[in-house]
C-alpha cells in the first residue's frame, strides 16, 4: 500500500500544485472584495465608499471616503497614495479609539480582496504609484533626557495649539478643527497610552513624518529633524505608561505591514 | 404524507412565500451588538445566526473588539444591552403510526406556532468582563425563565488569551451550536440523544444542547485559530443533585482552523470533543421525591466524538460543509425497565452524527443562504437484549432556505422556509416506525 501511495503521491501533488497555481493570485479579487466590503464595511463606509453608510451619521468620528485615496495611516509621504500593506496594516490593527475594529481573524484572502476593492472607489490608485516609503531611523532609546527634549519639540512646534498643554486634547484649537470632508473633529487624547494608528514606537514617529491625511494633522517630514521626531516620539510615551517604552532603543526599521 | 398532499401543501406555502418577499417592508430594529458597534448583522454571522470567525472571536473576547470602546463609559451613549428576537413560523407536521383508542393513526396538523421570545441582554460591565442574561419564554403558557445567565471573565491572566473564565448557565462550546441552528423544525439527534428502552425510562436526561451550569475555562490563541474549552457543570435536571461540585460532569473540546491563501479551500477545522454527564441514581426523598443535593451513585451519559468543517470558495460567501460524528453511552443503572425500578441489560451504545452544508451564494448584499443536514444515529448496543437491533434508530433529514430581507445596524428580518423529516424504528404502533414529516415558514427578526 505504501508502494502505492508513493508511486501516486508525485502525480496528486502536481495536480494540486496546478489547482492551486491556477487559483493564486498576487492580487486580490475585486469581485470577491465586494461580497467583503458589503459584509464588513458597507455599514460605515457606504456602498459608494464615500464614507456615508447608513451608521456614518451616528459616529462622532466619521468613517473615511475612500474616492479621493487620502488615508490616515501610511508609510508614504504626505500626499501620496499608500501601500497596499499600509491598507492592510489597517485593517490587521484597526484604529484605536475609532469605530474601525481589528480584523485580523479575517483570513488574509479576504483582506486582501476588500483591499482591491477599496482601491476602486479611488481613480487614482488606477494612475499613480505610491511614493518611496519614508525612511525610519533607528530609536535611540527612551531616556528622561529624550523626553525633555522631546517637550521642547512639543512646543516649537505649536502641538498644544490642538493637542494641549498635556496632550489630553484640549488645546485652544480643539473645538475648531474640520477634516478635509467638514466634519468636525477632535484632537487625539495623547494620555490614553495609545495612538490611533498603532502604539510601536515607529508608528508614532511614522505619524510626524506622514501625517494624517484628511485631518489637520500635518506631516512635518520637512522641518523635523530624525532626531527631533524620536524625542518627541518619547515624550508622547511620557504621558502614559500605557505605551510601551524602548529604552534599549533599536537598529530596526519598521517598514509598513508591520504586525503586532 | 402522501406525495400529492406533499406537493399541494408545498404549493401554497411556495405562494405564501412570494407574497410575503413581495410586499413585505423593512422592519426597524436595534440588535444590541450591531447598534453599539454599528457592524452589521454579516459581520459576525456567516448566515444568522451561525457566527463566523470575527463573530466567534468577538465571543471569546467577550463581546469586545478592544479598541476603546467596549465598556459601560466608552461605548456610544445611546447603546443599551437589550435586543428581543422571535420567530413566528406556521408550521404543518405530519406524524405516521399514532396509537389512538381508535387504533393506529396518521395525525397531522397545522398551525401559527405558540411562539415564545428571547430577551436578549448581554454586554460589557468593566473591561474584560462580560455577561448575558437571557429570560425567554413569554409564550401563552405564561412561563419565562432564565435560559442563560452568566458573567465571563477574559484575559485572567496578564493580558493573555489562553485563560478565560465563564460562571454560570451557559451553553458548552459545542461543535456546532444547539442554541445557533440555521434550522427552526428540528435540532442536532446526536445532541439530544438517548437509547431507548421499550415502555422503560432513562434518569439522564442529558442533552448537549441544553445550556449548562458550571464553570468554563476557555482559551485561544490571538487570531482565534486554535481553540480550547473544559466544561465543569452540573448536568441539566438531573434529580437530586444541586451543584457542579456535587455531581460533576465535564465537557471538553479543543479546534484547530487552518487558512489556505489560494485555492479552492479558503479554511478548515478539526476538532474533537468529550462529555460525561454524571447523573445520580440514588436519592434520599420526601414523600417520594429526591431531596435536592442527596443524590448518590453517579452513573454516567458519556458522548464523544470528532468534527470536520470545510469553508469551499471565499469565507465570505462560502459553501460550509460541517461533518460531526460522535458515540455515545448511557449506562445501564441509569435506563430503567417498565416497572420504573429495574434497570435494562446493559449500557445502551450507539454512533451517530450529522452532515450539514450551509451555502452563501455570492450574490449582490449577501441575502440568500441555503442549508441541508442530514441526521444519523444507529444503535449498537440496544440496553434490553431482547430489543431489536435496530429500535430507536433515526434517521432525519432538513432542508431551508432563508432570505434575509434587511440586516443593518439596527435590526435582522428574514424570511425562513423549511422543510424536515424524522424517521424513528420501531416506536410507532405494534413497533412499526414512526415518521415525521414538517413543513414550515417562519419570520425571524430581531430588534
Amino acid at each position: 500500500m505504501s508502494i502505492r501511495i508513493t508511486r501516486f503521491f508525485p502525480g496528486i501533488a502536481g495536480v494540486l500544485l496546478v489547482m492551486g497555481s491556477a487559483m493564486a493570485a498576487d492580487t486580490g479579487d475585486v469581485k470577491n472584495g465586494k461580497l467583503v466590503y458589503q459584509r464588513y464595511c458597507m455599514s460605515c463606509h457606504g456602498d459608494q465608499g464615500n464614507g456615508q453608510g447608513e451608521a456614518a451619521e451616528y459616529m462622532s468620528i466619521k468613517p473615511r471616503d475612500y474616492r479621493q485615496g487620502t488615508y490616515k495611516w501610511r508609510s508614504t509621504p504626505s500626499g501620496s497614495l499608500p501601500l497596499d500593506s499600509d491598507l492592510e496594516h489597517t485593517l490587521f490593527n484597526g484604529l484605536y479609539g475609532t469605530y474601525m475594529p481589528t480584523w485580523k481573524v479575517l483570513d488574509e484572502r479576504s483582506r486582501r480582496d476588500v483591499i482591491a476593492y477599496v482601491k476602486t472607489f479611488s481613480p487614482r490608485f488606477a494612475t499613480e504609484k505610491p511614493q518611496e516609503v519614508i525612511v525610519i531611523p533607528p530609536d535611540p532609546g527612551y531616556s528622561d533626557a529624550s523626553v525633555t527634549r522631546g517637550a521642547a519639540v512639543y512646543l516649537k512646534y505649536n502641538c498644544a495649539q490642538c493637542h494641549g498643554a498635556g496632550g489630553q486634547g484640549d488645546g485652544p484649537s480643539a473645538h475648531e478643527l474640520k477634516d478635509d470632508w467638514g466634519n468636525q473633529l477632535v484632537p487625539y487624547d495623547l494620555t490614553k497610552g495609545h495612538v490611533k494608528c498603532g502604539d510601536q514606537s515607529t508608528d508614532i514617529y511614522r505619524v510626524f513624518m506622514a501625517g494624517l491625511s484628511g485631518t489637520p494633522m500635518p506631516a512635518f517630514s520637512d522641518s523635523l529633524s530624525s532626531a527631533d521626531a524620536w524625542d518627541l516620539v518619547h515624550f508622547i510615551q511620557s504621558l502614559s505608561p500605557g505605551y510601551a517604552k524602548n529604552v534599549a532603543g533599536t537598529v530596526a526599521n519598521n517598514p509598513s505591514g508591520d504586525k503586532k | 404524507m402522501g406525495r400529492k398532499g406533499t406537493l399541494q401543501v408545498f404549493l401554497q406555502f411556495a405562494v405564501f412565500a412570494v407574497v410575503m418577499f413581495v410586499f413585505a417592508a423593512p422592519a426597524s430594529a436595534i440588535p444590541a451588538f450591531a447598534r453599539k458597534y454599528s457592524l452589521r448583522c454579516t459581520a459576525c454571522h456567516e448566515a444568522w445566526p451561525v457566527l463566523n470567525d470575527f463573530g466567534r472571536s468577538f465571543r471569546d473576547n467577550g463581546y469586545q473588539l478592544r479598541l476603546g470602546r467596549d465598556d459601560t463609559v466608552t461605548a456610544d451613549p445611546g447603546y443599551w444591552p437589550v435586543a428581543v428576537h422571535v420567530v413566528p413560523t406556521y408550521q404543518y407536521t405530519k406524524t405516521t403510526n399514532q396509537t389512538t383508542d381508535q387504533g393506529v393513526k396518521d395525525i397531522g396538523s397545522g398551525a401559527i406556532a405558540d411562539a415564545g421570545m428571547d430577551l436578549l441582554m448581554a454586554g460589557v460591565l468593566t473591561k474584560n468582563i462580560s455577561f448575558l442574561v437571557v429570560p425567554t419564554g413569554f409564550a401563552s403558557d405564561g412561563n419565562v425563565h432564565l435560559e442563560s445567565y452568566w458573567a465571563y471573565f477574559t484575559r485572567v491572566i496578564k493580558d493573555s488569551d489562553w485563560l478565560n473564565i465563564r460562571i454560570g448557565q451557559h451553553e458548552v462550546d459545542l461543535p456546532a451550536s444547539g442554541h445557533r441552528p440555521l434550522s427552526l423544525s428540528d435540532n442536532y439527534l446526536l445532541y439530544s440523544y438517548h437509547p431507548g428502552v421499550p415502555g422503560g425510562s432513562n434518569l439522564s436526561s442529558y442533552n448537549m444542547g441544553e445550556n449548562q451550569r458550571g464553570f468554563e475555562f476557555l482559551g485561544h490563541n490571538t487570531t482565534d485559530l486554535t481553540r480550547y474549552s473544559i466544561d465543569v457543570f452540573s448536568a441539566h435536571d438531573s434529580l437530586g443533585s444541586r451543584n457542579a461540585l456535587s455531581s460533576p460532569s465535564f465537557y471538553g473540546h479543543f479546534q484547530k482552523y487552518f487558512r489556505f491563501k489560494d485555492g479552492p479551500i479558503s479554511e478548515a477545522e478539526v476538532g474533537v470533543w468529550g462529555v460525561q454527564a454524571n447523573y445520580p441514581t440514588q436519592f434520599l426523598t420526601s414523600g417520594g421525591v429526591p431531596i435536592p443535593g442527596s443524590g448518590g451513585n453517579l452513573q454516567a451519559s458519556t458522548r464523544y466524538g470528532v468534527e470536520a468543517n470545510v469553508w469551499i470558495g471565499p469565507t465570505v460567501a462560502p459553501l460550509h460543509l460541517d461533518l460531526v460524528y460522535g458515540h455515545g453511552s448511557d449506562k445501564k443503572e441509569l435506563l430503567l425497565t417498565s416497572d420504573g425500578v429495574t434497570p435494562a441489560d446493559r449500557a445502551g451504545t450507539w454512533n451517530g452524527g450529522f452532515f450539514e452544508a450551509i451555502w452563501v451564494p455570492p450574490a449582490d448584499l449577501l441575502h440568500w443562504s441555503l442549508f441541508g443536514r442530514y441526521d444519523i444515529v444507529r444503535n449498537q448496543n440496544q440496553p434490553l437484549l431482547a430489543a431489536p437491533k435496530d429500535y430507536n434508530n433515526e434517521d432525519q433529514w432538513t432542508l431551508g432556505v432563508i432570505y434575509t430581507l434587511s440586516y443593518s445596524i439596527r435590526d435582522e428580518v428574514a424570511f425562513h422556509a423549511e422543510v424536515s423529516s424524522n424517521k424513528v424504528k420501531g416506536i410507532g404502533y405494534a413497533g412499526l416506525d414512526q415518521r415525521t414529516d414538517s413543513i414550515m415558514l417562519g419570520v425571524d427578526f430581531a430588534y
